[in-house]
């Protein structure tokens, strides 16, 4: 039978190629199976969202959201699980992202891993800001009419990219449309390519070794091969993940507001979803003019995490690498104080 | 209304009881079922050629067993008495009062487990083989007959069947219907959890691999038929209940909260749910144990603990509003109007034993009435808070949720008069800063 097959389709040297890759073992393993936790939500997204897809109407948002949560069999569960898996994929996928930049796992020759690893958070951001929008409800509608006015004033591109994005002057029925589109078809298309890319990358890479794993004497350097060893080992942690959301989605089911009406006045304390909190907060720090000093900020900051690879180069880390770790932290300590501090205020 | 109030802002008593249960729940279902993995894995040992390797993790298991069962087990067991007699102590009274012969079982059940446990244990080196066998054996047998009396009182609450309280049956009451169904899942679901616990003690064996195979495919075989027993018994379980139980899982309620409450929905999706990632996640165990290090086998028994916080909301949702089903409601009254102290209609706080005597107007009569009626279930700003649920009241809509609320079939009747009910709401709109004018 497993002749039959395999003549039928010659995996093996895939297969080979998968078992080549060699896992490190060290102190810090435990941070890789990161990149396979975020597959595992990316992969919660996609069956929740179809199922979605089915009785959601672009034309109807709120009612639509609304016939979800309260008539079709089990929707509300899976509105739950999507909201929920949606927001721990963020939180995956920032922790990944640290974890990587401080094993140095962006150095050459995995500069282009890092870069693709960037923008999938970016996506995925996008994602989540896409998808907030869609059920139509005031908590919604305003969190993103406040969000694209940010956007707006952004130098040069900003009033063509809201208006792009809104379909208009302001956020209408025309968004959901824009939205939709966005949300269940470029992104998953793109998201989807370029994870094709970066998990290409990562085989083909194989994994980086931290300058103390890197610095051990061969005999003393333990892998285990990818597969399947790491792989089958990750299931159960997978299995884990899974059982997080689906009790979150049990415990904390995702609310409805009321439907979204643009003419009356934003409710008290409208804000951004956690992941946006840090922008938010760090432009309320540059009222009127200085706004363009903020964003100006948030951009180099951005960049400069994408120009790490090209900096950071040497290994073992000299004296300029040690410095960029420091930046990081300093970079995550903000990141994390402008968030608390956006929640809090 | 007899005792005073026990009044925990933003979790609520209920809750406290419930997170311990749930810690509790885990412990003591891998004490029984560790018992008997422990009494076959002395048998399976003496027949293996690497016997001395296998009681070496064996010996490893029961050190680990001992604390975990008799350090988590014992401070959550007492936990759970401390919690429970302060959040309802009515239903903790009727529970000692009807099954006082069965909780002296228990106790000398606890004294036989663990005094058979330490001779075990610390008789390691020198106790010969057959009695080490006969004290694994009768371990597991005293454990298990512990779980059969606390089951027995367990699932009174739920079904009490025949046990009336005016015939106060015991035998009715202790083999009610839904006796045997849980008796038997969760012999099933120890089984499980003992597997999971030995696959974890397995992975720390670290030293060869040969020997973590065996021990970790040894540990699945527990698992994994356990696992696809458990819904079928949960399923005969799920047949037992009250009808209202099984309307309110399928139906859900409107009405409630902003939308659907189908709570009780969630929670027995999760504990199934997670039931087959365990599933999963043993297959891939047992495919390659030597690839198993400890974070997959701790992942597992996580998700044991995820499933069990589905299976105990489940259980104590479906039974809604009750504490002791169609006996005793959860926050603490008697169905039966002539056991409660305050008949439906007179004036509540009047039989109110701890409540201050408070002069009719007083606006504190609705915050009393709200400790005394209402926190068993709810906070004013926590879990299940009232002001989420409260922020469209109107006096006048408040004074006839009030009146109604037990119509919904997941809340009891209101116990006291017009004026009662008119404190009360006045009160809880008070809450969200506005005032309670009289309707």
């Amino acid at each position: 039978m497993s002749r039959f097959l395999l003549s039928r389709f010659p995996v093996g040297p895939l297969i080979d190629f998968m078992a080549k890759k060699k896992v490190p073992e060290h102190r810090c393993s435990g941070w890789y199976t990161l990149g396979g936790i975020a597959l595992v939500f990316l992969a919660i997204q996609i069956f929740t969202g179809i199922l979605l897809m089915v009785y959601y109407r672009p034309s109807q948002p709120w009612a639509s959201v609304q016939r979800i949560v309260v008539e079709v069999p089990f929707g509300a569960f899976i509105r739950s699980i999507h909201h929920w898996s949606a927001n721990l994929m963020a939180l995956g996928l920032f922790v990944h992202m640290f974890s990587t930049f401080f094993m140095k796992a962006y150095r050459p020759t995995r500069e282009f891993t890092w870069l693709t690893g960037l923008c999938l958070l970016g996506l995925v951001l996008l994602f989540s800001f896409s998808g907030y929008l869609l059920p139509w409800d005031e908590l919604s509608f305003f969190a993103t009419r406040v969000g694209i006015t940010e956007l707006e004033k952004a130098p040069l591109v900003g009033t063509w990219t809201a208006t792009l994005l809104r379909g208009g002057p302001d956020v209408t029925i025309d968004t959901i449309g824009r939205f939709y589109v966005l949300h269940v078809v470029v992104l998953p298309l793109t998201v989807l390519g370029l994870v094709v890319v970066h998990l290409t990358l990562v085989q083909l890479h194989g994994m980086s070794e931290p300058d103390s794993f890197a610095a051990l004497p061969p005999e003393r350097k333990r892998y285990r091969p990818f597969f399947t060893d790491f792989l089958l080992a990750e299931i159960p942690i997978w299995m884990l993940v899974t059982g997080v959301v689906l009790a979150l989605a049990a415990a904390v089911p995702r609310g409805l507001a009321p439907e979204a009406d643009p003419t009356a006045a934003a409710p008290a304390g409208i804000k951004p979803e956690w992941y946006f909190l840090a922008p938010y907060q760090t432009l309320k720090l540059f009222p009127g003019r200085l706004e363009l000093l903020g964003m100006g900020l948030m951009a180099a900051a951005v960049l400069s995490a994408a120009v790490v690879p090209f900096i950071d180069r040497v290994v073992p880390t000299d004296r300029r690498g040690r410095m960029v770790a420091l930046i990081g932290a300093a970079g995550i300590a903000g990141l994390a104080a402008m968030t608390a501090w956006g929640g809090l205020s | 209304m007899n005792y005073p109030v026990w009044n925990v802002d933003i979790l609520g008593g209920g809750l406290i009881v419930a997170i311990i249960a749930i810690v509790h729940m885990l412990v003591s279902h891998v004490a029984v079922g560790g018992g008997a993995l422990l009494a076959v894995a002395e048998v399976w040992s003496d027949g293996q050629p690497d016997g001395a390797r296998i009681r070496t993790w064996l010996r490893r298991f029961a050190t680990w067993f001992l604390v975990f069962t008799t350090v988590f087990g014992a401070i959550t067991g007492v936990g759970i008495w401390f919690a429970i007699q302060l959040a309802s102590p009515e239903a903790t009274s009727l529970l000692i009062h009807q099954f006082v012969f069965a909780w002296a079982a228990e106790w000398v059940m606890f004294l036989g487990e663990l005094t058979v446990l330490y001779l075990y244990f610390y008789g390691w080196d020198v106790n010969s083989r057959a009695m080490q066998r006969f004290l694994a054996v009768a371990y597991f047998v005293i454990a298990w007959l512990s779980l059969f009396i606390i089951n027995g009182i367990l699932s009174f609450m739920m079904t009490p069947g025949g046990w009336t309280l005016e015939n106060r049956d015991i035998f009715r009451a202790f083999f009610n219907p839904g006796f045997f169904p849980l008796l038997l899942l969760r012999t099933v679901v120890m089984f499980l959890l003992a597997g999971l616990f030995g696959m974890l003690v397995a992975t720390r064996v670290a030293a060869d691999d040969d020997l973590k195979e065996k021990l970790i495919r040894f540990c699945a075989k527990w698992v994994i038929p356990a696992a696809v027993a458990a819904p079928l018994l949960a399923f005969w379980y799920w047949t037992t209940l009250p009808g209202s139980a099984v309307a309110l899982a399928l139906g859900g309620v409107t009405g409630v909260a902003g939308g659907r409450l189908e709570v009780v929905t969630r929670y027995g999706l999760l504990a199934g749910l997670a039931g087959a990632l365990i599933l999963v996640g043993t297959f891939a165990m047992a495919l390659r144990p030597r690839a198993a290090n400890t974070a997959p086998a701790l992942a597992l028994l996580l998700v044991a603990q995820l499933a069990i916080m589905g299976g105990e909301f489940f259980r104590e949702m479906a039974r809604k509003p009750y504490v002791i089903h169609g006996v005793l409601y959860s926050n603490q009254l008697w169905k039966e109007p002539g056991k409660a102290p305050a008949r439906l209609d007179a004036p509540y706080l009047d039989a109110a034993r701890w409540a201050p005597r408070l002069p009719a107007q007083s606006p504190a009569r609705g915050e009393w009435i709200y400790r005394l009626q209402c926190a068993s279930c709810h906070t004013i700003d926590g879990y299940r808070g009232l002001m989420k649920r409260t922020v469209a009241w109107t006096p006048a809509f408040g004074v006839r949720w009030l009146s109604t609320m037990d119509t919904l079939k997941v809340m009891p009747p209101f116990e006291g008069t017009a004026q009662d009910r008119e404190a009360l709401a006045a009160w809880v709109i008070s809450l969200h800063g506005r005032t309670g004018v009289k309707p």
